[in-house]
């Protein structure tokens, strides 16, 4: 009975989980998302600073408040700038430039790929070779 | 003793020169002969070095600053290369053992490329020696010797990364030797089926350390940071990443030069960048431009030098294959839809995923240069790398049976069928009795879609059960790394999607249940190591039938004056139970309460396991078709 006490006890002690395991886990990604602005190069998920307990914290409050991703995200980056976010924003040139440009890439490496394979269609018919048989 | 091996590194250093000149010259002998030489004044030089490091010579300034009387007699030795000049001295070793396995194991019927990879090999080890002697050395004596060292870095002081920097090292300068080979190749001219096969070999004999040392530094990321996960696309982690995602496309563009005598252009392009990456890699984790967790033995010269290095030999070799490349043979005629093209596709995934971890690495930088501070991590990976590789990774299954020249695509809608149905079954699972995520469930139907093609593939070969241990050594390496690759993306998945992760505070004698975990502190201990102190806390978990105890614990290295994390993992077989132990705190009663993060991590080990697969798999593929492949060469 005592050890049940205690345990109750705990939940409001320690930094707590939130009651509702979808919001636990909604949080908990978010934590991995925010940087912690007093370490290298971590998520305040990993960072053992008392500033990222902090920000861990407002987390929790914002998403049991009801708050969207994109309200938290947008409060964070206002209060440190958008530094604190693992996730860059998208705006600008710079942004659209920076998640464009991998897709951008694919594509133009795609349409250069199968120019080259149509410029290399033979003039009469080719043998197929399955791989099994050349070696 | 140490200014011997002062010498003998001059002595290598002048053995190179000589190296690069007979090779370059055609000197195919002489040039071998440098080599072997060189690699044995090396040899010598490193040994007198890890001998200072195992008798704790503090009169040698760099084990003063690095090493310790107490430490355990193998991080001693592992403290040779735990540290920046000792780090570069084993680059220069290992680029100089690779050249002395060149200059025996090299046999293409044709001394002059021989000689020229030598003498190029002989370039490259000139350019890191006279980096290693002007720029760090690490036989600098120190007068008068101090009584005790400063201690190696704590967090190095843990085996997996003992072992880490020699793997990493044969991966990365490994590749000097497939560069050197491609610079060879592009002089003559001539990158075709005997160049590739060859170059195939040594791709392979990069590619395979070059996986084990990044999973070796995975692996001492998960258990020793005390964070949980085991990729976090940190900058130092993505710059081993491209120069494994390029071999990866290098090792297959080289079987379509082998078997077909095609793609000789690209094949020695993608030669010539595996190293450039590996060089960049060695700048960005060197030179400190980018913020990293891991970053060690940071000074800016040493990383413009390092640039100034890569800028050298990359533009060198890239400018040699603007040259040569409208000079290269191409192979016979072949449309999209064949092996070639599925080659031709898995490169362009590859290549394209390389440019965005190098983007996403590289941004911030170019941000700041603008006056912008941003931070790109793993949402932004997650969003890009995931999907570019997973176009890859569905269609493997169904492109690795189409033939060279021309594919039967008939059965196609089969494969579309089957992949479409795995999906389905893990989408109603999700929807059903189990909690999947719609995107896990795509995940973990293409590990699912991955391991069985790899089989499938395997047993489309045989044809009947009594084939299959007839199956050449390379298409048992083929599955295997095929399969490997399914089971790494399961673990993947399934500890992405799957894991917990909790923060509770106990009191000693209390209890608390975390993840389906009892878990109860039975006490917190001080305790002593040979160079470290440490609070142990001593945890008894239970589930079911099952009792663990563990023991996590802080420990503190008073001569570096530094904390490391001891994470406890109880393994189930199914999931990892991860604790480590955070702070105490005493409240207004005089109660401490510990604080312990709490991870249940499904399956991880699969994570590590598809990795040894692959790497196994990639170092059965050096195994060709012996017979055959001596009667076709003459």
């Amino acid at each position: 009975m005592k050890a049940i006490l205690a345990s109750l006890l705990l939940i409001f002690a320690a930094e707590g989980p939130l009651a509702d395991p979808k919001e636990e886990a909604r949080a908990q990604d978010l934590m991995r998302e925010i940087r912690c602005v007093a370490c290298e190069n971590e998520p305040i998920s990993n960072s053992g600073s008392d500033i990222a307990a902090d920000m861990r914290e407002r987390v929790r409050e914002m998403v049991a408040d009801g708050q969207s991703n994109e309200e938290i995200r947008g409060w964070f980056a206002e209060r440190y700038g958008d530094f604190v976010l693992f996730r860059p924003p998208s705006r600008g040139l710079g942004g659209m430039l920076l998640w464009a440009s991998p897709f951008i890439f694919l594509i133009a490496g795609g349409v250069l790929a199968f120019t080259i394979s149509r410029n290399r269609r033979p003039r009469t018919d080719i043998p197929a070779v399955a791989p099994e048989e050349e070696s | 003793m140490i200014e011997a091996g002062h010498f003998a590194a001059f002595l290598a250093l002048a053995l190179s020169f000589l190296q690069a000149g007979q090779g370059l010259l055609g000197q195919r002998k002489a040039a071998g002969l440098s080599a072997l030489i060189a690699f044995g004044a090396m040899a010598f030089s490193f040994l007198t070095l890890i001998v200072a490091f195992a008798t704790s010579d503090f009169s040698v300034q760099l084990v003063a600053a690095n090493s310790h009387t107490l430490k355990p007699f193998v991080y001693k030795i592992a403290g040779t290369w735990g540290n920046h000049e000792g780090s570069m001295a084993l680059w220069c070793l290992v680029g100089i053992g690779f050249g002395a396995a060149g200059a025996r194991f090299l046999s293409t019927g044709r001394p002059v490329f021989e000689a020229r990879a030598l003498g190029v090999q002989g370039v490259l080890n000139a350019g890191a020696l006279a980096y290693l002697l002007l720029a760090s050395s690490p036989f600098t004596r120190l007068d008068p010797a101090p009584l005790q060292g400063a201690g190696l870095n704590p967090l190095l002081q843990d085996p997996a990364l003992a072992a880490h920097p020699p793997m990493l090292y044969l991966g990365y300068v490994g590749y000097s030797f497939v560069f050197a080979l491609a610079a060879a190749g592009l002089i003559e001219g001539r990158i075709d089926r005997v160049w590739a096969r060859t170059a195939r070999i040594w791709a392979l004999a990069a590619f395979v350390p070059l996986t084990l040392g990044i999973a070796l530094g995975s692996y001492w990321a998960y258990y020793e940071l005390g964070w949980g996960g085991w990729w976090f696309w940190d900058p130092v982690e993505n710059a081993s990443l491209m120069p494994w995602l390029l071999g990866a496309a290098l090792m297959h563009s080289v079987i379509v030069t082998e078997k077909r005598g095609s793609f000789g252009v690209w094949t020695s392009l993608l030669a010539v960048l595996a190293f450039c990456f590996s060089m960049l890699g060695a700048f960005l984790v060197r030179s400190g431009v980018l913020t990293s967790v891991h970053a060690f033995a940071i000074d800016p010269l040493r990383g413009s030098l390092l640039l100034a290095g890569l800028l050298v030999f990359g533009g060198a070799a890239l400018l040699l294959f603007a040259l040569r490349a409208s000079k290269l043979a191409a192979g016979p005629d072949w449309t999209t839809a064949s092996r070639e093209g599925a080659l031709m596709g898995n490169n362009l995934v590859l290549v394209v995923a390389t440019a965005t971890v190098l983007l996403g690495t590289l941004f911030p930088l170019i941000a700041e240069a603008t006056g912008e501070t941003i931070s790109v991590g793993e949402p932004y990976f997650n969003l890009t790398f995931t999907p570019i590789m997973s176009l890859a990774l569905i269609s493997l299954p169904v492109v690795q049976a189409w033939s060279w020249g021309k594919a039967d695509l008939s059965s196609i809608w089969k494969f579309a069928a089957a992949f479409a149905g795995i999906v389905a079954i893990f989408w109603l699972a999700g929807i059903g009795p189990f909690d999947i995520p719609l995107l896990a469930g795509v995940g973990l139907a293409i590990a699912v879609w991955l391991i069985g093609g790899a089989a499938f593939e395997l047993w489309r070969r045989a044809k009947t059960r009594q084939r299959l241990p007839q199956m050449p050594a390379r298409v048992w390496g083929m599955t295997l790394a095929h399969a490997g690759l399914g089971l790494f993306v399961l673990g993947a998945v399934l500890e992405t999607s799957g894991r917990t992760h909790t923060t509770i505070a106990l009191q000693e004698g209390q209890s608390t249940s975390v993840a389906g975990w009892q878990l109860t502190l039975d006490d917190v201990e001080s305790i002593e190591g040979p160079n470290w102190y440490a609070e142990r806390a001593s945890l008894t978990a239970r589930h079911g039938g099952t009792v663990a105890s563990m023991t996590p614990h802080k420990r503190f290295y008073p001569a570096a004056q530094m904390p490391t994390t001891e994470t406890a993992i109880h393994k189930t077989g199914l999931s990892d139970l991860y604790v480590a132990l955070g702070d105490g705190r005493r409240n207004q009663q005089g109660e401490t309460r510990w604080t312990f993060e709490v991870f249940l991590n499904p399956l991880i080990d699969l994570i590590y396991l598809g990795t040894i697969f692959i790497a196994l798999g990639a170092g059965l593929c050096v195994f060709g078709r012996r017979k055959h492949t001596a009667t076709e060469a003459a």
